[in-house]
């Protein structure tokens, strides 16, 4: 390290327990203006304990020691600090829903901003402005105007980011801010950032769970696990190969290039088959002929469903299994032409499929554990209490969830253990389709290697179709052998995804590929 | 920007204290009523045991009224007539009120919407004139089935906008799509929404219909001597309150508790009216 330049942040021996837990372990780092430093991990990493000392909101029980040096200052005591002395700014991500539901974006942000500078709100809001119109892709200020639930995650990372970017930071912490977005999405965003660091020179520090975000960013990286450093190094490096099993299974999340699964044989009754269908949205003008759908999809397949958000999968799934209405085509599910059918047997039918998503509110809150798992074999099929106990053990321990209290509400579940509940379900259900909706969506990458495995064991074990609608090409490549990708509410390019992989033709889905896959992920 | 600190509310502890006060004043009233006679003197009714009218004193510590009853065994098992004349009405009100509303609000969308709205107009009747309506078209006997009839609409209403919020959310739109039918999401509701909330529930009604019951009685159309209720008692010393304030003022203490220690344990929901 250079002597004459003075770290904009050094941590020294910075430890943080609450009770008997460690949850951050003597860590000591330190980080210049103008470079990045990668904090990767899973949800116990301790990451988050030294965020909550650099923001300034440690909880009460936090025993912290250790010191804590910031720009020109003086080392501190880190259990004592209130103000790091240098413009340290955080920068939370949309899913930790930092912003007050009933109040509008622009408002909130704007105060944020004016009080950082201690300047008037006016001047306040032509500093968002501006750091709006730095961001390409952002959008402008006047669409900041509505309440936080009136805008998507992008728009709120965008605006989250143009207004920890108009405190003119020295130090940037951001707290998995760009967790759960699509792979084209966290491109232009990371893309945008690193542009506004080499303008302004600030520090970053990103605590990443995933390793999509981690890839675009690079930079040198820290992996934490429970409160320790297991391994440090540059992010290209550490890709090539890891010291450590945890760090490899860390970086198994990591989609390649290359890794697709080869194209199956074409054997097998189909379950699905479509006809002409005009799987508009609902009050959207009818499709040309040329782009209605026709297609097959065979027991034990997998096709992915490619798009950025509101492309017009979901609305073609919906279609598929008879929850919305469709005025052009036929769709034969199960050897059942569903459009016959009366609402409580297309309910009846749908009894076999099952859903894995990356919404976390897709199960019942209320539910216990093990009554969410029982359902569908109590509801559906009448079995005994003892049968019923023998299954969902069964699955529970598939899953890896059979220690847990079966009487534990779902709602006090962590994200991926309601991820792997809703796996569970799916095992008990013994489904011949599996609508598997971003099942990785906001996971650390740890636990997102552990997903793809659990799904991949279902499809192995109970077979059944896999329907995978993603906007990560990377999420596709792991589970599906055939892939539609959408624009606009069409399909722009099909066939099997590694043919695809190898030789995309159309501009949209070289675009998603390259987010996902492109050749700075190698 | 700084985080959101979701520190623990104190006001839960609070709640907690005053819920389980709500409770222990139940079980003492209960007690008090299955003692009651024990724990008095002269039988309900017996007229002439003192003096009329006497204040409070050793003898007769609550005073006697204006026929000589023994004030402190009259208010016990009015307290008494009041309260086993509640616990059927309070049991009707749940049925008909937070049970049927989570029921209803399964049933197939026209009908539920059409028990909805009937319902909802009834709950904008006062529930005393609904009382007096349905002891009017029936007879006296039927004044307990009448408050629990008549308290039930808010009960119902509340239930129903319950169940609908999760008919709402996401997990019950997954649940539909991977066939779940309604009677398994009402047993979700049943297991999981009713069965947490019953006791508290229970204590909301017994609250309600026991104010509908006394006030009932004291316009005369419930109650009937010999077994007079704390309504009655209070309506009966209307001619000598003035001048014998203990001959009102103990019923109505009692009264007053009952429906105090019912507001406690159902976790003193302000806004709720009978």
């Amino acid at each position: 390290m250079n002597d004459t330049v003075k770290p904009v942040l050094a941590v020294r021996d910075l430890s943080v327990a609450r009770g008997d837990h460690t949850e951050l372990d003597k860590l000591s780092f330190s980080l210049n203006g103008g470079e990045t430093l990668l904090l990767l991990g899973d949800d116990r990493s301790g990451a988050d304990a030294l965020l909550r000392v650099l923001g300034g909101f440690t909880r009460r029980g936090d025993d912290v020691s250790g010191t804590i040096r910031a720009g020109t200052g003086d080392e501190m005591p880190a259990a004592r600090r209130t103000n790091l002395g240098i413009r340290a700014v955080y920068l939370p991500g949309p899913a930790a829903a930092p912003l007050n539901p009933h109040a509008s974006v622009l408002s909130q942000l704007e105060r944020v901003v004016a009080r950082r500078h201690g300047s008037p709100r006016a001047s306040a809001r032509e500093e968002l402005r501006i750091a709006l119109e730095r961001l390409p892709g952002a959008p402008s200020l006047e669409a900041l105007g509505q309440k936080p639930g009136a805008l998507d995650a992008i728009a709120l990372t965008w605006a989250l980011l143009a207004a920890a970017l108009a405190q003119a930071p020295e130090l940037l912490i951001a707290d998995h801010a760009f967790a759960g977005l699509s792979p084209t999405t966290i491109k232009a965003v990371v893309a945008a950032l690193t542009a506004e660091q080499a303008r302004s020179g600030f520090a970053l520090l990103y605590s990443a769970r995933g390793l999509q975000t981690a890839a675009n960013i690079r930079g040198r990286v820290i992996v934490l696990r429970h409160g320790r450093v297991i391994e440090e190094g540059d992010f290209d490096k550490l890709a090539r190969g890891q010291a450590h099993a945890y760090t490899r299974t860390l970086f198994k999340a990591l989609p390649r290039p290359g890794d697709a699964l080869p194209a199956r044989s074409m054997r097998g009754e189909p379950l699905l088959q479509v006809h002409g269908l005009d799987a508009r949205a609902p009050g959207g003008k009818a499709m040309r002929q040329r782009d209605r759908l026709s297609f097959e999809l065979r027991r034990g397949a997998s096709l992915a469903l490619i798009g950025e958000e509101g492309s017009g999968r979901r609305t073609l799934v919906r279609a598929l299994i008879g929850l919305e209405r469709f005025t052009e085509g036929r769709v034969v599910l199960d050897q059942v032409d569903m459009s016959i059918l009366s609402a409580a047997m297309t309910a009846r039918l749908r009894r076999r499929i099952a859903f894995v998503t990356g919404q976390d509110d897709a199960l019942d809150p209320r539910m216990t554990l093990w009554d969410t798992v029982d359902e569908p074999l109590r509801a559906h099929l009448g079995l005994s209490r003892e049968l019923v106990s023998g299954h969902r053990e069964t699955a529970l321990k598939r899953v890896g969830l059979a220690s847990h209290n079966g009487k534990t509400p779902v709602a006090l579940l962590s994200p991926f253990d309601k991820r792997r509940l809703q796996v569970a379900r799916a095992i008990v259900s013994a489904p011949f389709l599996a609508v598997i909706d971003e099942p990785l969506r906001g996971l650390d990458a740890f636990s997102q290697s552990i997903m793809k495995e659990l799904l991949d064991d279902l499809r192995k074990q109970e077979g059944p179709a896999f329907l995978i609608v993603t906007a990560d090409v990377g999420v596709a490549q792991a589970l599906a052998e055939d892939a539609f990708f959408f624009k606009a509410g069409k399909v722009v390019e099909r066939g099997p995804l590694r043919e695809i992989l190898k030789n995309p033709k159309d501009e949209e889905t070289r675009r998603l590929i390259e987010a996902a896959l492109g050749e700075t992920l190698l | 920007m700084t985080m959101t600190a979701t520190a623990p509310r104190p006001a839960a502890s609070l709640e907690t204290v005053l819920r389980t006060a709500g409770w222990v004043g139940l079980g003492l009233i209960a007690v008090a009523v299955s003692l009651s006679d024990f724990l008095t003197s002269v039988p309900a009714d017996a007229t002439n045991i003192g003096p009329l009218l006497a204040a409070p004193s050793e003898s007769f510590r609550f005073g006697t009224d204006v026929l000589g009853r023994d004030m402190l065994s009259e208010t016990l098992h009015g307290l008494g007539v009041t309260v086993r004349a509640a616990l059927p009405a309070t049991l009707i009100a749940l049925a008909t009120g937070a049970l049927a509303g989570f029921v209803a609000a399964r049933l197939p969308r026209p009908l539920a919407l059409a028990l909805r709205g009937i319902i909802g107009i009834l709950s904008a009747v006062p529930a005393l004139l609904l009382a007096i309506l349905i002891i009017g078209l029936t007879s006296r006997g039927w004044a307990s089935i009448a408050a629990g009839l008549a308290a039930a609409p808010f009960a119902f209403v509340r239930a129903f906008e319950q169940a609908e919020t999760q008919e709402r959310a996401r997990h019950s739109e997954y649940a539909r799509a991977a066939g779940i039918s309604a009677m398994t999401l009402l047993r979700r509701d049943l297991v999981y929404e009713f069965t947490d909330t019953v006791l508290s529930s229970a204590a909301r009604a017994l609250a309600a219909v026991t104010i509908i019951l006394s006030t009932v009685s004291f316009l005369g159309f419930a109650a009937e001597p010999p077994h007079r209720d704390l309504g009655l008692m209070i309506a009966a010393s209307k001619g000598a309150f003035l001048q014998a304030w203990w001959t009102a003022a103990f019923p109505a203490v009692a009264l007053m508790l009952l429906i105090l220690f019912a507001r406690l344990a159902a976790g003193l929901n302000e806004g709720e009216r009978a």
